[in-house]
Parts: C-alpha cells; sequence; structure tokens
C-alpha cells in the first residue's frame, strides 16, 4: 500500500496546533512509517508553489489549523481544498476562530490603528500602515487583504473533519491519525478526537448542587481543590464544553475557558452558558439575579473566549 | 531585474515572506522581508482581565 500523503497548515493560529502534533514525541517516527508530510510549514520546507504543483486530491488528509482572518489564510484554504482528499479543521481557532476570533470584539480600523500608530513600542509618524499594493523602486510588493471580520474554515471552504481543542492534546492528535491511517473515518462532519460528553460529566470534583451567591475572580479566593469551581463561583464553562482534553484547567484549579466548543446539537456556546449559569444563581428577586451576574467581570470575552467568530452573535456590532 | 520569491518562510513561528531582486550580474540589487500575518492582540487584549491576560497572549506564539 502507498503511504498516505499528510499536510498541516497554520492559518491566523500561534503554532500550538503544529507543537502539539510534534508532542506525539518519538510516535512521529510511527507516522513516518505510514505517511509521507508533503506541506507542514513549522517543520519542513515546502513552499507553495510545491503546493500548487500537486494534482487536485494528490494530499490524503490536511490538517488545517488557524483561523481565516486575511486573503492569504483564505486563498491557501481553498488551495488546500483542492489539493486534498479530506480537510480537518484543526483545532479551535480553524473551527470558531478561536483566540485571533476575539478579535471580532473590535473594529479592523482600530485594531490598525493600535498596532501601527498607538502602540507604545511603534514610532510611525508617518502614520504607514500596510498596503495590500506597494511599488518599490524593484518592481510591486503584495500583502493580503487584513478582512473587517475574523472567519471560520468552514465559512471559506468545505470541511470534511472538526478536532476541537486550543490545542488539541497530544494523545488525542495519535488517536486520530490511527484512524485516518486505518482508513475508517466516521461520517463527514463528524468532530473527532473528543468526546460527546461535557467536560463536567468527566470532572472528578465534587459537587453538591450548591448555588452561587458571588461570582468570583480566581485571585478574590482561595480555590477548593476537591469541589466543583463553578459552585465556588468561578465561571467555569464545564458544563457546556466538550470533553476530550482530560480537564486540564481543572485539575490545575483553574476554571475552563471552553476552548474544546461545544457538544454535538449546541451550536451557540455562550447562550448556552448564560442558561447554565441561570440555573446557578441563587437569588431570590430579579434584581438579586442582576447583581449578582454582573458580577461576572467580561462575560462576552469568557463566554465567547474560543469562539466568537463561530456563535451566532459573530462579532460585536 | 530578476525576481526571487521564498514564501513562505519555513520552520519558524508565524508568516514570512521574502523577496528578493537581482540585478542584471545576478547580484542582489534589494531585498523584501514581509510579514504577511496579524491577527491584533495590542487591541483585543484590552477589556480582557488581566488574571485572562496570560492565558491569551500565550497564544500569540505556541511553539
Ligand atoms: S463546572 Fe467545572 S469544576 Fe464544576 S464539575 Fe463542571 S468542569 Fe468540573
Ligand atoms: S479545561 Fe476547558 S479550556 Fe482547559 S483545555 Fe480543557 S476544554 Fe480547554
Amino acid at each position: 500500500m502507498s503511504k498516505l500523503k499528510l499536510a498541516s497548515y497554520w492559518a491566523a493560529a500561534c503554532g500550538g496546533c503544529d507543537v502539539a502534533i510534534l508532542d506525539i514525541n518519538e510516535k512521529i517516527l510511527d507516522l513516518a512509517e505510514v505517511a509521507d508530510i508533503v506541506f507542514w510549514p513549522v517543520a519542513l520546507d515546502f513552499k507553495y508553489a510545491d503546493v500548487e504543483a500537486y494534482a487536485d486530491g494528490y494530499i490524503d488528509v490536511c490538517l488545517f489549523n488557524g483561523a481565516i482572518r486575511n486573503s492569504e489564510g483564505e486563498h491557501v484554504a481553498k488551495l488546500l481544498r483542492q489539493k486534498s482528499k479530506v480537510l480537518v479543521a484543526f483545532g479551535s481557532c480553524a473551527i470558531w476562530g478561536g483566540i485571533p476570533g476575539l478579535a471580532n470584539f473590535k473594529r479592523r480600523d482600530d485594531i490598525l490603528n493600535r498596532v501601527y500608530i498607538e502602540s507604545d513600542s511603534t514610532q510611525n509618524p508617518e502614520r504607514i500602515y500596510p498596503q495590500t499594493k506597494y511599488r518599490v523602486p524593484e518592481g510591486e510588493l503584495e500583502l493580503p487583504e487584513f478582512y473587517k471580520d475574523v472567519k471560520c474554515l468552514a465559512d471559506v471552504v468545505d470541511v470534511d473533519y472538526f478536532m476541537p481543542g486550543c490545542p488539541p492534546t497530544a494523545a488525542q492528535i495519535w488517536a486520530v491519525i490511527q484512524v485516518i491511517a486505518s482508513g475508517n473515518l466516521p461520517p463527514k462532519g463528524a468532530f473527532i478526537g473528543c468526546s460527546n460528553k461535557t467536560l463536567c460529566d468527566e470532572c472528578e470534583r465534587e459537587k453538591t448542587g450548591k448555588k452561587v451567591k458571588k461570582f468570583y475572580r480566581p485571585y478574590e479566593i482561595i480555590v477548593d481543590p476537591k469541589k466543583c469551581l463553578l459552585e465556588q463561583g468561578l465561571t467555569c464553562m464545564g458544563p457546556v464544553t466538550r470533553a476530550g482534553c482530560g480537564n486540564q484547567c481543572t485539575s490545575a484549579n483553574q476554571p475552563c475557558r471552553g476552548c474544546y466548543g461545544p457538544v454535538d446539537g449546541v451550536i451557540d456556546q455562550g447562550a448556552k452558558y448564560i442558561s447554565a449559569l441561570a440555573s446557578v444563581v441563587d437569588a431570590g428577586t430579579p434584581e438579586e439575579a442582576d447583581r449578582i451576574i454582573s458580577g461576572i467581570v467580561d462575560p462576552a470575552g469568557t463566554f465567547y473566549r474560543y469562539g466568537l467568530p463561530g456563535s451566532l452573535l459573530r462579532r460585536a456590532k | 531585474m530578476k525576481r526571487v520569491t521564498i514564501d513562505p518562510i519555513t520552520r519558524l513561528e508565524g508568516h514570512g515572506r521574502i523577496e528578493i531582486f537581482l540585478d542584471d550580474a545576478g547580484a542582489v540589487e534589494n531585498c523584501y522581508f514581509q510579514i504577511p500575518e496579524l491577527r491584533g492582540f495590542e487591541k483585543f487584549c484590552e477589556g480582557r482581565p488581566a488574571e485572562e491576560v496570560p492565558q491569551i497572549v500565550s497564544r500569540i506564539c505556541g511553539v
């Protein structure tokens, strides 16, 4: 049997997804037994021109991480879609926008202004912004167009599978690689490398059904390492987050921030969390409920930490 | 004038492109380094609680 051809690409990403693949450590040698990697900018020196020269469908599986922030991301997404039999939205940025998706709380011009004019480490008295086309004495240079909004991979191309996590854990990546190598892929559109339970279902912290009179910021309390974080008044997103990470944050006494996204059937993780919160707040009157809920700092940025572009909101107005 | 484009620059975190212009003798006349990617952490960290920022900015570079 000929070896599988694999590719991995990053659009608006941090490289953490690529490093998570490398975190399978020595199993990368087993991977090399069954697969040839034909494009992987973080690790190997293939160019866009190499990918363009591949026949359509040449790549068996492409793991695409990162959000679509600019025209280059969209262009490469379309190129890799054309060249790949199976395209996986790999990691939370590709699926819902991820941390770069927080930019949808801001306006495009405010971002450019902050970065290129206002930031303390910038000296730009001529107020020069990046241009999509720029003439230099030797010819013309081009930069991609910085879009108004961050988009998800599935907004610009057809996606076969979704693998959540910021980043997906190495154990889940290895499990998925084995499934890919076996050829027994699930039905198109499935979420892979995760569970369909919630993080709460897999959490070992003790839940007593205690209601919350006040929400705290983590530094305001000494966290009990055995008890449910939400019942202690921390905004843990466990009730609305898909299990699969091995409860990494909650095991470290940190509330979950929802990076594995919602479970199947939930279209808006943040909205679902608001309804989950309603059932834990201990308020006798609507005014008291208001007071308790308004103790949560930056609710939108917390409940949509990894998924604003992929949510029903998509962006702040 | 000949133009050599290195796109993308690989084996580093992030996105980069190099445009090299050669003169008729084949020597480098000029060279431009471009960074096509911008995410805007400088702006979208505004409004986030201070204690959340370490987890957010750790996604500037995960390499
Ligand atoms: S809310 Fe958080 S701490 Fe509580 S059970 Fe769910 S995942 Fe665990
Ligand atoms: S606990 Fe939540 S935020 Fe932390 S890694 Fe798991 S899913 Fe992501």
